[in-house]
């Protein structure tokens, strides 16, 4: 487990904005990853995602490093900002853009 | 599985007094989605709402397969 937890800690320095997610941006396979990625493509800014279907033992050890028992998950500057819910409520009030190009850009 | 009851009452048990609304959204008991309004809400961060309802929940978690929710202080 700690090997994992800090190749995670890793990937969210590295990575301004990073969704953990069940399936791929193109094949999601969860309608919560699908409206999440959904919502990051609205957007328009680049991001990371990682599959933890195809990672197992990721998917174990993304939800104890966030204390947060669902998929998906969305990091931002090295924040965790919320699972689907959040970010969904986030976009509709308008406040999730500013905050993901602001991330984006520096 | 569980039921909109089991999941009241285990949101009740930790916010006495909070306004609770639960959906079973398919009819199946695994998917659910639920409103959670309190004062418990107040100062804090939506992750830390959403936080201390899957820890009201966590012994049905196991039993749910999807959630979503939504809070508010109020």
């Amino acid at each position: 487990m700690a090997e994992v937890m800090d190749e995670i800690a890793r990937e969210i320095r590295d990575n301004k904005v990073l969704v953990y997610m069940k399936g791929t941006p193109s094949f999601p396979m969860c309608g919560f990853s699908a409206a999440t990625v959904q919502v990051l493509r609205d957007i328009g800014v680049p991001f990371k995602a990682v599959d933890v279907l195809a990672e197992p033992e990721k998917r174990d050890a993304i939800k104890v490093f966030s204390k947060w028992p669902t998929i998906p998950q969305v990091y931002v500057g090295g924040k965790f900002i919320g699972g689907c819910d959040i970010v969904r409520e986030m976009h509709a009030r308008g406040e999730l853009a500013p905050l993901l190009r602001a991330a984006a850009g520096d | 599985m569980t039921s909109p009851e089991e999941i009241r009452h285990s949101i009740e048990r930790a916010f006495p007094g909070a306004r609770v609304h639960v959906e079973d959204t398919t009819g199946a008991g695994d998917h659910f989605e639920i409103e959670v309004t309190t004062p418990a809400f107040s100062g804090k961060t939506p992750v830390e709402q959403h936080q201390l309802v899957y820890q009201a929940l966590d012994t049905l978690m196991p039993r749910i397969h999807a959630l979503s929710i939504h809070t508010a202080a109020s």
